[in-house]
């Protein structure tokens, strides 16, 4: 008689179904292999070895498992077993306990192995008939239907991409054509195929699908096709009429001029051979998923950026990754094989009679331009232009390249105040609004444009009396800006006499420069990263110690304070890689990164002990949780001193970034000659909010974050600068000075008018404000506290 | 090639395994409960658990029986999916060490491709499909490049490790097509797959073990 193993997870099921099978055919064999014990769920390979040589009597075994490791026990089970047994046995497919009663009753009746797995196969025709009749009568009832494109440009992108989401979820084979100009049937699922339809008002898509869900799928789509796809009402038309609204204020200065959009420019795909597909792929699937966490990015916070979803829908387009698939499996790399099989695509587009959607087909390209830059590690679009930029979103690279003589400002639909974008944009004095909303997304280049970074409010096509009232503010803070300047170069004292110290950040030559220019009595910042990333090795100390004169030359010799390398997880250099982390902010950066590379370290605090010896220098440690890391540090300072010779005002500093730093602030004192609070990161992490969040806010003005200043101010023991954000916040600038704050080091461009503002404070007055301020609920009421005083004052 | 390593060397490999599967249990588990069924930290940890108490007892002499012996015992501790499938491998690292008493660089790269073509032929993983494929398939395509350059064994692993952490990286935003996870379609994504992060650490185990 054909014997039986029953291979489950658990022992507890086996032996409820074996019991329940027993009861129709009480003669079979039956084994069991199932569950690691009487209690623990799981499948033993060897137990089942075991099973099928019991359950053999020479006519051979059918096997029935649950599900997944059951099978995958099984079929190595057969490997261990010999041959002559594992020709007798049948893994039957069957569902469990169905397929066991089948077989125990077909077993019994003396049937063979094969007859018994078949009939266990079929145990399920029963209750399919019983439950879903038109089901086992015809499995393959196609069904159809006819829907007219009423969406005013066709089937373009949004339209398109929400029937392809629909299709995808619907997952009935659905298919569709362009009836009216005689189209072929292309898969409803790929968004590049039914972009090429060439779908307009009023032409005619069938749709048809297959399966049991067939007509419900149709039916769905035509339902969708009639709410017009979803598509909302359309945005203010290209160039029509004026209107003005308010986004969120990200750099202070009047933005006026024409609209531009940036073009992007496809990035140079180098002529590198193929490392064969098991590298290729994988480079393909990291890009996209590089490029689908950007996207994602705009889309955190931002619920109206569905016109990314056809972006989205083209990352993972079976059409075009399938292609790149088959390129790659071809012998072409990564970039090739995407490049060419998203120009193939892209073409199909470009042979369509509608403008329109020949459009379309800068989707595909702007997609594949990323994609490849994600993949070959290039920075992103195209960024000269003259005017207001208006896009999407800005990466802080992109904010690097804008030129200040040319761009005139940036609108941005999306973005965050305080992200890394717009703290450039401050850096670089271009006006800058966030949040405007995606309708600006669809202003024609040329049409007049005009903002105010400091208040949020901007205007597309304004009325001459309105664009003139923004001019006349223009000229407002133009003079402002003269007469703060004339005076830049002077000490900033308050009114009642304590000197603040305004130094400037700086991150390049061209900073160091501007610092100057704009009167800053040091640099409070150097960030040296300018110096490390984007290249294949680390530089040396001759090079470093030449950089550092450079920008010691060009601040006339003002004191440098050069913060050491700050990097880690989350801006990996290619020569001192990082271990992969679930968190980078939380991980191996700043300090920890530089003691975990010590030669790395060691340079370059040997190029700083250098040139301490022949300019006033300060060195800075980032990212210090521990009085340890610091001791550390500095041991290592002392050899490179002990190298260099004796550096005689040579200072040392730490950065106070992590709340555990600044409230061990006294801790430190030994250690330390000044310390440095870093509010960016400071207000990160107390508040727990990524600062590019446009969901969260992350001010540094938050009554928590100014007590860990207060906290600081009051327990260091040495002198405190703060060279975050905050310090260039002319509302802030008497709050923290009253907090004890005696440096406040900000972007070049800010240098007058922090100057001016530390002028127009009143230590003795602001003493009770800052402890109200201390006391409030959150950033928002502390800045209405101080807008109030102002205007009392 | 003075490049080799011996019976004690891959012992200290598949304890390492162990040490880290322990370490990380949690976090395995955690990321099997954001796709699958939550059983794979546990499930790993206490099928090496066995190993280690199976090796203890009595110390094979041959690297064909260390592997032997710890795919069997994989096999009917583990439970899950990953008892047969880190089972094969094993069994497959076995019968490709042969009756070698010491293996080189190229060896090991051998032996790590049998039980890659092991877990495919037991799984049907191919690429993209968010399996511990993804991570595994460049660890030891990075290996042979490296070995077969000469380079060094100790380098060679560094790179594997790099090629594994890369390959785990990329099964965050792919959709799950085989086991449990599948069943989640989309919801697979968004978390690395924990199959692929545990032969991670088998990766990482062999650099710190056999470099």
């Amino acid at each position: 008689m054909v014997g039986i193993v029953l291979v489950s997870h658990s022992r507890a099921l086996a032996r409820a179904a074996v019991a329940l099978a027993a009861e129709m055919a009480a003669g079979a064999r039956i084994e069991i292999a199932a569950g690691l014990d009487e209690t623990t769920l799981g499948t033993d390979a060897t137990a089942i070895v075991d099973a099928l040589a019991a359950a053999d009597d020479g006519d051979g075994v059918v096997v029935l498992m649950d599900l997944g490791s059951a099978v995958l026990s099984a079929e190595l089970a057969l490997e261990l077993i010999d041959d002559d047994l594992r020709s007798r046995v049948v893994l039957c497919p069957a569902p469990l306990v169905e397929g066991l009663v089948a077989a125990a009753v077909t077993a019994a009746s003396g049937a063979d192995r094969a007859e018994v797995a078949r009939e266990a196969s079929d145990g399920l025709l029963g209750k399919l008939s019983q439950l879903e009749p038109s089901v086992s009568v015809s499995p393959e009832k196609d069904a159809m239907g006819t829907v007219t494109v009423a969406n005013p440009h066709g089937l373009h992108a949004r339209p398109a991409a929400r029937l392809v989401t629909e299709a995808r979820r619907l997952d009935a084979g659905l298919e569709v054509r362009n009836r009216t100009t005689g189209s072929a049937w292309v898969p409803a699922t790929s968004l590049s195929r039914v972009a090429t339809l060439g779908a307009l008002r009023g032409h005619e898509i069938e749709v048809r699908a297959s399966g049991p869900r067939a007509q419900a799928a149709v039916d769905e789509i035509v339902a969708v096709a009639a709410r017009k796809f979803d598509e909302t009402p359309d945005v203010p038309h290209p160039g029509g009429e004026p209107f003005a609204t308010g986004g969120r204020p990200a750099s202070a200065g009047i933005g006026i001029g024409p609209a531009w959009r940036r073009a992007s420019t496809p990035p140079d795909v180098p002529d590198t051979p193929s490392r064969g597909a098991d590298v290729e792929w994988p480079r393909v699937v990291g890009a996209v998923a590089a490029v689908r966490r950007e996207i994602d990015k705009i889309w955190e916070g931002n619920p109206e950026a569905s016109i990314f979803d056809a972006h989205l829908l083209l990352l993972d387009d079976a059409e075009l990754l399938g292609e790149v698939r088959r390129r790659i499996d071809g012998g072409q790399a990564a970039p090739q094989a995407f490049q060419g099989a998203a120009a193939r695509i892209a073409a199909a587009f470009d042979t369509l009679d509608d403008p329109y959607l020949r459009g379309r087909g800068d989707d595909v390209h702007a997609v594949s331009d990323q994609v490849l830059r994600a993949m070959l590690g290039l920075s992103g679009a195209e960024t000269a232009g003259d005017g207001i930029l208006v896009a999407a979103d800005l990466t802080p690279a992109e904010a690097a390249t804008l030129d200040p003589a040319r761009v005139k400002g940036v609108l941005l639909a999306f973005g965050s105040p305080t992200s890394h974008g717009a703290i450039m944009a401050r850096t670089r004095g271009i006006p800058m609004v966030v949040g405007a909303g995606p309708a600006v997304l669809s202003v024609s280049p040329g049409i007049t444009v005009a903002f105010d970074g400091g208040t949020g409010e901007f205007v597309i096509a304004p009325a001459e009396p309105v664009l003139a009232a923004f001019r006349e503010r223009a000229a407002g803070l133009a003079e402002r800006g003269r007469q703060a300047a004339a005076r830049a170069h002077r000490p900033a004292v308050t009114a009642d006499g304590v000197a603040i110290a305004v130094a400037a950040n700086v991150g390049s030559l061209a900073d160091a420069r501007a610092a100057a220019d704009n009167g800053a009595d040091l640099a409070g910042l150097v960030r040296t990263e300018f110096l490390f990333l984007d290249r294949d090795a680390a530089p040396g100390p001759d090079e470093q110690v030449a950089t550092y004169l450079e920008l010691a030359e060009a601040l006339g010799g003002r004191r440098l304070t050069l913060r050491t390398l700050d990097v880690g997880g989350d801006k990996p250099l290619r020569y001192a890689p990082a271990a992969h982390e679930q968190n980078p902010f939380l991980g191996v950066r700043g300090l920890r990164h530089s003691l975990a590379h010590p030669a790395l370290f060691a340079d370059q605090l040997l190029a700083i002990a250098r040139v301490a010896r022949e300019t006033p220098v300060s060195v800075m440690f980032p990212m210090v949780s521990s009085v340890a890391e610091v001791v550390a540090a500095r041991r290592m300072l002392d050899d490179a001193v002990a190298k260099a010779g004796p550096a005689e005002d040579l200072r040392v500093g730490i950065m106070i970034e992590v709340p555990a730093a600044a409230l061990k602030a006294a801790a430190f004192t030994p250690y330390v000659d000044f310390v440095s609070v870093g509010t960016n990161d400071l207000t990160q992490y107390t508040l727990a909010a990524e600062r590019g969040n446009a969901a969260l806010t992350a001010d540094g003005l938050d009554p928590a974050v100014l007590q860990l200043v207060g906290l600081v101010c009051a327990r260091a023991g040495v002198p405190v600068a703060v060279c975050g954000e905050l310090a260039a916040d002319e509302a802030a600038v008497r709050l923290l000075t009253a907090l004890g704050v005696r440096e406040l080091s900000v972007a070049p461009p800010a240098v007058p008018l922090v100057k001016d503002a530390v002028r127009a404070t009143h230590m003795n007055l602001t003493g009770s404000l800052a402890q109200r301020a201390t006391g409030l609920a959150d950033a928002a009421a502390v800045r209405a506290l101080l807008k109030s005083v102002s205007l009392a004052g | 090639m003075a490049d080799t390593v011996d019976t004690t060397a891959l012992l200290a490999w598949v304890r390492e395994f162990a040490r880290l599967i322990e370490e990380h249990r949690d976090l395995l588990t955690e990321l099997d409960s954001a796709i699958g069924d939550a059983d794979h930290g546990v499930n790993l940890h206490r099928g090496m658990s066995a190993v280690v108490a199976a090796l203890a007892e009595d110390t094979p002499d041959r690297p064909a029986e260390l592997f032997k012996r710890t795919g069997m015992t994989l096999v009917s501790t583990v439970g899950g999916a990953s008892g047969p499938l880190y089972g094969t491998a094993f069994l497959r690292m076995s019968a490709a060490a042969g009756d070698a008493e010491t293996l080189d660089g190229a060896d090991v790269a051998k032996i790590l491709r049998a039980a890659l073509d092991g877990v495919v032929a037991r799984g049907k993983a191919q690429a993209g499909d968010k399996t511990m494929y993804d991570a595994l398939a460049p660890a030891v395509a990075g290996l042979e490049e490296a070995v077969g350059n000469g380079q060094p064994l100790s380098h060679a692993l560094g790179i594997a490790v790099r090629a594994a952490e890369q390959g785990r990286e990329a099964t965050i935003p792919m959709v799950a097509r085989k086991g449990r996870a599948s069943y989640l379609g989309e919801r697979s994504a968004g978390h690395p797959d924990p199959g692929a992060t545990s032969v991670t650490l088998l990766v990482v185990a062999a650099a710190a073990a056999l470099a």
